[in-house]
């Protein structure tokens, strides 16, 4: 096989190969290493690449796969870490530059687990500064760029994850969402991004924006592959006092058949606008799965609409806890757009974000009280596609020149605050050739149904066109 | 209601959190800060009366677990 062509294989495909004998986990190693190589002057998706500790564990696989010991689908398969997750005796930056020299002692938990079950660590990937933003445009590592357009953001804050996989410089990676930071990047650049519920995957090891919205997930090219990643991330880890005991089923005996009998509750009022094409776009989402089998309503959850709010009154609070001491002596080294936004919380009163964590309460009431009559909600995901590095305004249909990230976490704050299960899957290309996502949303532990919509929906809507990695668009 | 002055920011964030700040960096948090109290005010519209906060107990307890744990060093 040859080694370029290695690189078009998803995980499930890999791992079978891999199992076999058919490719070694150094040539796989090799061909990606290859591919960051080509790709990274354009997209500019890691922070470090870990090669040397690749080749090392690739090799240690072969010899493994080789005498027997197969450990099962992530044996010798390429991964990539958020640069939020600490890696034991690897820098981890944070994406900042007040721990551009912090090398962990400990790994986190989803890489101790992915490194049990033999994957391969290539990097550590680059994000918006501290997470704490939208765009991967990062002051200190430089701006991540859309695969799709690479004059484009990939969104963020898991900008770096998103872009490469579907950059093809790497094959699954970990990401996190506290508004959106898995699903908005993985809908701008195209692949699937998985939000499981709050406390399904443990948080430890893994640099806090907001203790209680932090969730940690796969970022992948395909559902399967996201079912794959999630069935050895998943389950209770006393290192983190919030992780669940709820047990673990194998996600991938979801995956298959159709959507008949399946109900589907349809939100489309978090947002004041869309582009026209995520409008059309998402009418074809939901035609697809009609034609599935699955019966649609269209719904409102009041509570939702200040879901925005409450993330920031719960998330800025949280994260001036966490940073309190690196703030203190280290101001200078944050950037000026991250910076206010930590002091921000300085002034706000506690009784703030006790209300708005009460609101939490009430979100979840409302969206439980949707999902006793439905088994998932489907939403739109971003009201645009990706914008342009640097631009801050989109023009909305009135003409008015507005601020775009409050609207790309429209439809993902929400189930933030609720912690229910909640996966990007794409819908489509725009005109311009950009990628549109759609969102699909279950009872919380209830990853399973999300991921049986998912597939189906993806099944049938096939796979997008590949990136051109150029700037500007095919179109 | 009354927006938050650069001078009160100031003074919050050198006498509780022993932090200077210029004026300039103070008027713009001052910004931030008060669009999260508007934010703050409109969670009212969601009728929260008898609604409570959900900070749980058993989280306390399993996070004292670990603490426990981790200075034991079990």
């Amino acid at each position: 096989m040859v080694r370029s062509d290695l690189l078009e294989l998803d995980l499930a495909s890999l791992s079978e190969k891999l199992r076999a004998r058919e490719v070694s986990a150094i040539d796989v190693t090799e061909a990606y290493l290859e591919r960051i190589a080509a790709t990274e002057p354009l997209i500019n998706a890691y922070i470090t690449v870990t090669a040397d500790l690749a080749r090392e564990a690739a090799s240690a696989a072969d010899a493994e796969i080789a005498a027997g010991r197969w450990r099962g689908p992530f044996h010798g398969i390429p991964v990539g870490l958020k640069d939020l997750c600490c890696t034991r005796g690897i820098v981890t930056t944070g994406g900042s530059k007040v721990l551009a020299n912090f090398v962990p002692d400990d790994d986190c938990t989803v890489w101790s687990r992915l490194s049990e079950a033999g994957a391969i660590l290539l990097g550590k990937l680059n994000l918006h500064e501290f997470a704490c933003g939208g765009t991967s445009n990062n002051p200190h590592f430089g701006a991540v760029r859309n695969p799709y357009d690479t004059a484009r953001i990939p969104g963020g804050s898991s900008g770096g994850s998103a872009a490469a996989v579907v950059a093809r410089s790497n094959l699954a990676t970990i990401g996190t969402d506290t508004r959106g930071s898995i699903r908005q990047p993985a809908a701008l650049c195209g692949c699937v991004g998985l939000k499981p519920t709050y406390g399904r995957v443990s948080r430890y090891g893994v640099i806090t924006l907001s203790y209680t919205l932090d969730h940690v997930g796969p970022i992948t090219r395909t559902v399967r592959d996201a079912a794959l990643m999630l069935n050895v991330i998943a389950g209770h880890d006393p290192n983190d006092s919030t992780s669940s005991r709820v047990a673990v089923p194998d996600y991938t005996r979801f995956l298959g058949g159709d959507l008949k009998g399946v109900r589907l509750a349809v939100i489309r009022d978090l947002a004041e606008w869309y582009e026209p094409e995520i409008e059309q776009s998402f009418d074809e989402s939901l035609r697809i799965m009609k034609s599935l089998g699955a019966e649609l309503d269209e719904v409102s959850i009041p509570s939702f609409k200040l879901g925005v709010q409450v993330t920031g009154l719960v998330a800025r609070p949280e994260m001036l806890d966490y940073h309190q001491d690196w703030l203190l002596r280290h101001a200078h080294d944050y950037s000026d757009a991250v910076r206010p936004l930590v002091e921000g919380a300085m002034v706000i009163p506690a009784t703030a974000y006790i209300r708005a964590q009460r609101a939490r309460a009430m979100m979840i009431a409302e969206s439980s009280s949707v999902l006793e009559a439905h088994d998932a909600i489907v939403t739109p995901m971003c009201m645009t596609t990706a914008p342009r590095i640097g631009q801050e305004l989109v023009r909305a249909p009135s003409g008015a020149e507005v601020p775009y990230l409050p609207t790309f976490i429209a439809f993902t704050g929400p189930f933030d605050c609720t912690g229910q299960p909640a996966i990007s899957v794409p819908s489509g290309l725009s005109r311009a050739g950009l990628p549109i996502a759609v969102q699909i949303v279950g009872r919380a532990f209830d990853e399973g149904r999300v991921l049986q919509i998912a597939g189906a929906f993806e099944r049938e809507r096939g796979p997008l066109p590949p990136p051109t990695l150029t700037e500007g668009t095919a179109r | 209601m009354a927006e938050l002055t650069p001078e009160t920011v100031m003074r919050v964030a050198r006498e509780f959190y022993d932090y200077p700040m210029n004026a300039e960096t103070a008027a713009a948090v001052a910004k931030i800060a008060d669009a999260m109290l508007t934010d703050a005010r409109r969670l009212s519209a969601l009728g929260l009366d008898g609604v409570e906060p959900p900070f749980s107990y058993a989280t306390m307890v399993a996070e004292a677990e670990r603490l426990r744990r981790t200075l034991s060093g079990s």
